[in-house]
């Protein structure tokens, strides 16, 4: 060390005493008691309420409100459908006409009351801009305000318009003098919601900051929180070195094996809850030899289920049903899925002539996903021993989707991704992945089974007037995909959140993914 | 005459560049394989949202319209809005843009103020104890990767010794409860404008350890390329001369000699400045910085072509600036290099 480096590290020193005693890593954990900070390892690309339709939902969940709120089922407990903006509703006998009571007394941020106009206004607004998951809203062809608390939609067929209303996307209420109002518009922060808290500010790639709307209907719970601060942390090292260093409520996204570790904290606390996520890998059934159903049953017997919910998730995974996963009404639980079994492949191949036949597959998965990758390995290994040889090919989403959109032909073998549905229903999942398309666009495995596409669509139409047939009629469908082996259904993921042991209140909702609805919890 | 000359030739050779870039940015995004409709239209698009997206954005148009289209906003300076957020270009350059330059300047600056002085310490001193010590600093600056370096900063200045912060631009309870008001997005000149001095003694404090991890490469290089150029120059007739003359020592190294050996090492840092605009990412991710290499690394991941059409040319326009400073430095402070 020369002169001038040790003149540099005293000045340092004598600058940064006053700073010294973990300043910087106390933060916020005092004075700090009434902000829930959430660790977001992921922007916010769209908080148009209309368009949203991506990991904003944790943002316009505390912000707006939909008519109605989906409760998944737990074990024993059925998943129900709870008022919200709405205090109740009705269908007709034909399933076509939903009349939704409002509740009274509930306020938009700018004052104005809620009202059967705005809840119009809201939806048109959303179905004219037709972006996001506006397609949700597909068969409604009218909306009315008959009176001031009173709206009654009216559809082309007949559909649970009360689990469509209780959607994360597309199904937000906004204050009537936000209707005019453009994307750009709510992207520079601004909100009109009935939520328990306002958008104060959202500096992208940073924060956003929520305060407490102190004209909320719901109150606030005793110890509730004033401000929301949903900090953009990528970095899953900084993430968690946030929450343990109390700098963060809660967070997500970290590493399976750093849960352990995190899990004898007695600072924090590890929770575990089933996703509406679901990872599989959708076979080409246009190219020989994956258009014959026994070699792709083959290949699914190969896939080391157990062994991939240990390696990839530390055991905290579950093992799909098909492609329903639990908590969603048309879940089979004994659905006829295979078991890993390397010896009853072994004798389908043979049945098939292709018994160490030096077979070579492609799987596509997305970069930097690293349970699709463990996924991938692990199978790799399990076919190897029958002679198949699967390349692993890792690519950026984009690449991945266009590659398997352009022609069946030239694409891969195996399509490995996530699906989660827009709003509760199993047609969300069997519609997009397996119905025929003339075009794929989800159906990346160029499904096409009339019969399936006949019964999953008369189940949707069913599914507003006669849910219990519906459902027997899409697990039905959902058989027939199984038999088929038009996937693999590797695994269900599951949620996992990391929260500060003294916050309160906490419950986890599958059906609205990463969103924390902060006005249930306390410290 | 001859410097007004040069400067010219320059500046119009740097046109060239950014025009040339404009049109290699276009050729580039046709042929790479995506669609951008359907990143257009939302996160998980039906296919009538993927045809009206392909309306909205003219894709059908033939080719040479399309450049000429892209060409016109490019000059006017509208790049448009991004495919995947949808949100204007500009509004996200304006915010992440200054994070970028803030970080990217001080360490240049850091990467001069270390590495220059270091390189004619040593030079002055070779063979040295404390020429040792300093070729070893400087190749463990350069030969460490970025984000160990970073993660070593983090662990000693922010988790043991507690005292620079983990990450972030500013302190939490400042940017929650009473943030910084927008003026020009350099939160020191923000602060300052603002009146708020303890606010920049606090974006001063954020800024110290992703700039020295950003600082480290080009200083060590620029360290040794003083060193090695110092020693050659100091072995001149020149200097001889003016040792003979009985110049003071500090006047003969940074007076005489500096001024002929530090050309390579002001380009080096000039290179490393542009690269530090979009080659951070990591520095960025790990710091939390919400910074350009973020921005740009995430839209090409997601193939979102304005925004790297975008942040390309303005990443060139900067580069081609910073070069142009630098050589019209290098010729006032070495006149030879404007007469080549």
């Amino acid at each position: 060390m020369n002169r001038r480096e040790v003149l540099r590290s005293a000045a340092l020193v004598a600058l940064a005493t006053p700073f010294a005693g973990n300043r910087w890593t106390m933060a916020l954990a005092q004075d700090g008691a009434r902000i829930f900070t959430l660790a977001y390892p992921t922007g916010f690309p769209d908080l148009d309420p209309a368009t949203s339709f991506s990991n904003d939902g944790a943002v316009l969940a505390n912000v707006y409100e939909s008519l109605t709120r989906y409760i998944p089922g737990t074990d024993g407990a059925p998943a129900t459908v709870n008022p919200l903006l709405a205090e109740s509703w009705e269908t007709s006998a034909d399933g076509l006409t939903w009349t939704f009571r409002l509740r009274a007394g509930v306020k938009f941020h700018d004052g104005s009351d809620l009202t059967a106009e705005a809840v119009k206004g809201s939806i048109e607004r959303t179905i004219t801009i037709a972006g996001g998951a506006a397609f949700i809203w597909y068969a409604v062809t009218g909306i009315a305000a008959p009176d001031p608390q009173t709206v009654v939609f009216t559809l082309s067929s007949p559909q649970p318009l009360d689990v469509i209303a209780a959607s994360g996307f597309a199904a937000w209420i906004i204050s009537p003098a936000a209707l005019d109002k453009d994307n750009a518009w709510f992207n520079a922060g601004n909100g009109a919601g009935t939520g328990p808290f306002t958008l104060d500010r959202y500096e992208p790639g940073q924060r956003v900051i929520l305060n407490r709307f102190a004209g909320y209907w719901g109150g606030a719970p005793e110890g509730g929180f004033d401000t929301v601060a949903f900090e953009i942390v990528e970095d899953a090292v900084l993430d968690q070195s946030m929450i343990e260093g109390g700098q963060a409520d809660w967070t997500y996204g970290l590493p399976y094996e750093n849960l352990e570790a995190l899990q004898a904290n007695p600072d924090l606390s590890v929770l575990v809850n089933p996703s509406f996520e679901t990872l599989f890998g959708m076979y080409n059934t246009k190219r020989a030899p994956l258009d014959r159903p026994k070699v792709r049953q083959a290949l699914s017997l190969a896939f080391p289920y157990d062994d991939v919910i240990m390696a990839g998730t530390s055991g905290m995974g579950s093992r799909a049903m098909g492609v329903i996963p639990n908590g969603i009404w048309g879940h089979d639980p004994a659905a006829p899925v295979p078991n890993t079994d390397l010896d009853a492949a072994r004798a389908l191949l043979a049945e098939e002539g292709l018994a160490d036949s030096g077979l070579e597959l492609v799987m596509t998965y997305a970069t930097s996903d690293q349970l699709e990758s463990t996924a991938g390995e692990l199978w790799k290994a399990n076919l190897a021993q029958l002679g198949i040889t699967l390349t692993l090919q890792p690519m950026a989403w984009e690449a991945q989707w266009q590659l398997a959109k352009a022609d069946p032909a030239t694409a891969q073998d195996i399509f490995v991704m996530y699906w989660w549905p827009t709003y509760v229903t199993p047609y969300d999942y069997l519609l997009n992945l397996f119905h025929s398309e003339e075009s794929p666009v989800y159906n990346l495995g160029y499904y096409a089974n009339p019969a399936f596409d006949a019964l999953i669509d008369e189940a949707a139409t069913l599914s507003g007037t006669d849910r219990a047939r519906a459902e027997a009629m899409f697990i039905e469908a959902q058989r027939m995909v199984i038999a088929d082996a038009a996937a693999v259904f590797m695994l269900d993921k599951p949620n996992i959140h990391i929260i500060r042991s003294d916050i309160k209140g906490y419950k986890d909702n599958a059906a609205y993914g990463h969103v924390v609805f902060v006005n249930d919890l306390n410290r | 005459m001859d410097l007004a000359r040069y400067i010219l030739r320059r500046a119009l050779l740097s046109a060239f560049v950014v025009m040339g870039v404009t049109f290699l940015v276009f050729v580039v995004a046709q042929v790479v394989p995506s669609d951008p409709a359907a990143l257009y239209a939302g996160p998980r698009p039906n296919a009538e949202q993927i045809e009206k997206a392909r309306v909205t954005l003219n894709l059908d148009a033939p080719l040479p319209e399309r450049f000429a289209r892209f060409a016109v906003s490019m000059a006017t300076g509208d790049f448009g809005v991004s495919y995947k957020s949808r949100r204007l270009i500009s509004q996200d350059l304006r915010v992440y843009l200054p994070a970028t330059l803030e970080l990217a300047v001080s360490s240049t600056l850091l990467a001069l103020l270390i590495g220059i002085p270091a390189g004619v310490a040593t030079a002055a001193r070779q063979g040295s104890w404390g020429d040792r010590l300093g070729s070893l600093g400087s190749i463990l600056a350069v030969a460490m990767p970025t984000f160990f370096f970073a993660m070593l900063l983090q662990m000693i200045f922010a988790s043991w010794l507690g005292i620079l912060p983990l990450s972030g631009r500013l302190s939490r309870e400042i940017s929650i409860s009473d943030p910084l008001p927008f003026i020009t997005g350099f939160n020191l000149i923000d602060a300052m404008l603002a009146g708020r001095p303890q606010v920049f003694v606090d974006a001063l404090w954020h800024l110290i350890l992703p700039a020295l991890t950003l600082a480290a490469y080009p200083a060590g290089i620029a360290m040794r390329l003083t060193r090695s150029a110092m020693i050659d120059i100091l072995s001149r007739r020149h200097i001889t001369a003016a040792r003979a003359l009985g110049l003071p020592e500090r006047r003969i190294l940074y007076g005489h000699a500096l001024r002929n050996a530090v050309g390579p090492a002001l380009t080096m840092i000039g290179l490393s400045f542009a690269f530090a605009l979009t080659g951070s990412v990591l520095v960025e991710i790990i710091f939390a910085w919400p910074g350009l290499g973020r921005y740009v690394s995430d839209s090409i991941l997601s193939k979102d072509f304005p925004v790297i059409a975008a942040a390309t040319l303005v990443v060139t326009v900067c580069y081609v600036l910073m070069n142009l400073v630098i050589d019209l430095t290098q010729a006032v402070v070495d006149p030879r290099v404007a007469l080549k």
